[in-house]
């Protein structure tokens, strides 16, 4: 007890001192915590992109064409019928269900040619599922049964494309055959997520069916849940009786993509950003031991005369630097709170950056990044200051308090 | 009994090469409530002979007995363990710790010390101080403190947990000699009230005289060992 009455005292020997390197592991920490949190906002963000324009909460589709739905191939597809689509509505939390029709095409302007993803629709369903509403820059949604297509902004911008305009997409059936789709252009989208205003062309589902000779048959559905919550119980149990139906359909959350996993793995620079931290803040303990050590040579002599232990000598130096980590440790995660709640309120304005392509990230172009809070993260952090500063000063402080006694206390 | 004994002992430092004997082969015995002093010119090998038999470095060759105790090859820990218990030191420079008082300063002697309850702590702390003459003082820190007053404090920290032996070595260099008198007359009373054995060394003729027992070192030998009455400072 009172080894520890003195390290407190010791900690504010040097008020300066000590402020200063627990300011700096304060910094680490809230640079940190800063960072973490926009990292966070910025996988939110995604998420939510894929969620709001690509995705739904989840998918359905055959298992086999799940496996392989890059292929796009038009085998292993759904046929879409009333007991299925009933089926989807009982989903717990279920809001609405689209179903979709992906198949490859070649767009074909009269002159130029270029591979896109073409999309059958019901655009009463689909525009429901997804928040495609307020991003038809140009011109209207079409209608079942018309030959009309939607298509993304920049596809509309490279081939020079406008309402009113006509494509013809090609496309081969599911026998091979060569077909054609014309269809007018009705509108063009450009939606916060760049794949779909890069190379989609969305037509009327029916059309693209009898098209591709497919009677009645989807790719996929899309479902909206009404909770933002990733709650894998509801696909399980979904899946379980889906299961019931057609054991080969397979029942897939967003959680499930490529993509996310992706951002998830991008985390892990993290950890170096982590790392570079802790070896700041370990710098600035062992360097604030050691000048405690040296300037209080005396002091330890005399305590070695007094005859405490090695052990006990080292004890009050960690001590000393633990506190430092406290103080560093708490004004860390205040700093990181307010700027958390800063991000989180006001966002960053990528818009500044628009010169970098942020797009190939899969970040939206036109939008502010806001902050996430990860209550973890702090405790994390705080716990990594003081268990960190702890360790940081227990190679100095043995150092110290190995001196010879004599030495120490002459200053030979 | 003897408390301390001290056979053939040499002290060698060896620096870069250079060979310094400071101690050529003392022999001396130090008996239990003795008042000694250890005298001679600067250079002469006091600090090294304190060090060594505070347990606090270790003779190149020689015996030390400490109550009987064979100490030369006593571990680090265990030689700790003997100072911790039986030995207070004061050094010329005081030595007090800067960030605590003069009541923590006694205190932290004697809080390592186990087995002795938080009560009687502070008692013993508060009757040192004030045997010390620094009653009201309690709370001062050291830089509050003139010279002989934390020469004081460092009195009371060496006594405080009753040691068996006070080594200081030139307790009263850095002070007047009117101070250097009083720091004395307290380790003198400190002797007689508690039969505490002292043993100091100084190059002041002046004060080496009000001990009982004067030993004269010359280039790291006993030269003189001369046993007289006790002097009375209080006459
Ligand atoms: N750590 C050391 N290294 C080398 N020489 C030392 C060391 N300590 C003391 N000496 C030498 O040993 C001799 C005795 O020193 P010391 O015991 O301090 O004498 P005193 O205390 O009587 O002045 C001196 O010549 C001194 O220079
Ligand atoms: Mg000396």
């Amino acid at each position: 007890m009172f080894l520890v009455k003195l390290s407190l005292k010791n900690l504010m020997r040097h008020k300066k001192r000590t402020i200063i390197t627990a300011l700096i592991i304060a910094w680490a920490i809230f640079f940190y915590i800063t960072f973490d949190s926009l990292l966070i906002g910025m996988n939110d963000m995604v998420f939510q992109n894929i969620i709001d324009y690509e995705y739904g909460h989840i998918q359905i589709s055959n298992q086999t064409y799940w496996e392989n739905k890059d292929e796009l191939s038009l085998d292993n597809l759904i046929t879409n019928d009333e007991t299925i689509n009933n089926k989807i509505t009982e989903i717990d939390r279920y809001q609405n269900h689209a179903a979709q029709l992906n198949f490859q095409a070649r767009l074909n302007d009269g002159v130029n040619e270029t591979p896109v993803l073409g999309r059958g629709i019901r655009p009463e369903q689909t525009f429901d599922v997804l928040k495609y509403k307020d991003y038809i820059i140009k011109g209207e949604v079409f209608k079942m049964g018309e030959h009309k297509a939607i298509i993304g902004k920049r596809l509309s911008d490279i081939m020079n494309l406008d309402v009113g305009d006509y494509i013809t997409l090609l496309t081969k059936t599911k026998n091979d055959t060569l077909n054609t789709i014309d269809a007018e252009i009705s509108g063009v989208i450009n939606t916060p997520n760049p794949n779909i205003n890069q190379n989609l062309v969305f037509v009327p589902l029916d059309i693209s069916q009898n098209a591709l000779n497919l009677n009645n048959k989807v790719s996929h559905y899309i479902v909206r849940l009404d909770s933002q919550i990733f709650n894998q119980s509801i696909v399980n149990s979904f899946q379980k009786e889906l299961g019931e139906i057609n054991s080969n359909f397979g029942v897939y959350s967003w959680r499930n993509l490529d993509e996310v996993s992706i951002t998830k793995a991008k985390q892990s620079g993290n950890v170096l950003i982590l790392i570079i931290i802790l070896t700041i803040a370990a710098i600035g303990i062992i360097n604030i031991v050691i000048l405690a050590a040296l300037e209080r040579m005396e002091e330890i002599g005399m305590m070695k005369a007094l005859g405490l232990k090695e052990k006990e000598i080292v004890y009050t130096f960690v001590i000393e630097s633990t506190g430092i980590g406290i103080i560093g440790g708490m004004f860390g995660i205040i700093l990181g709170a307010i700027s958390v709640y800063l991000f989180t309120k006001i966002g960053i304005d990528f818009g500044a950056f628009m010169d970098m392509d942020m797009t190939q990230y899969g970040i939206p172009i036109i939008s502010k990044i806001y902050g996430g809070w990860n209550p973890k993260t702090f405790i994390y952090m705080f716990f990594f200051a003081v268990f960190g500063s702890m360790l940081a000063s227990i190679l100095p402080a043995r150092w110290a308090a190995k001196k010879d006694p004599v030495k120490a206390i002459y200053r030979r | 009994m003897a408390l301390l004994k001290l056979k053939a002992i040499k002290k060698i430092y060896s620096q870069e090469k250079i060979e310094v004997a400071a101690l050529r082969g003392i022999d001396l015995e130090i008996n239990e409530g003795e008042f000694s002093t250890v005298f001679g010119p600067s250079g002469s090998g006091k600090t090294t002979l304190l060090n060594l038999i505070g347990c606090l470095d270790k003779p190149t060759s020689g015996k030390i007995y400490f109550e009987g105790n064979y100490i030369a090859n006593f571990s680090k820990k265990d030689l700790a363990k003997i100072r911790r218990k039986n030995i207070g030191f004061v050094f010329q420079s005081y030595n007090l710790i800067p960030v605590l008082t003069a009541y923590e300063n006694v205190e932290f002697a004697i809080n390592i010390v186990d087995d002795i309850s938080k009560d009687e702590i502070k008692d013993r702390v508060l009757r040192m101080l004030s045997l010390v003459g620094l009653k009201g003082l309690e709370d001062r820190k050291p830089n509050e403190l003139s010279g002989g007053q934390k020469q004081r404090v460092a009195i009371a920290r060496a006594l405080v947990k009753k040691p068996k032996l006070v080594l200081a070595d030139e307790p009263s260099a850095n002070l007047d000699s009117k101070t250097s008198e009083d720091i004395l007359e307290i380790m003198m009373k400190m002797n007689k009230e508690l039969n505490t054995t002292f043993l100091f060394s100084t190059h002041d003729p002046l004060v080496m005289k009000h001990a009982e027992r004067k030993i004269e070192i010359k280039d790291g030998m006993i030269t003189k060992d001369e046993r007289g009455e006790k002097v009375n400072v209080f006459s």
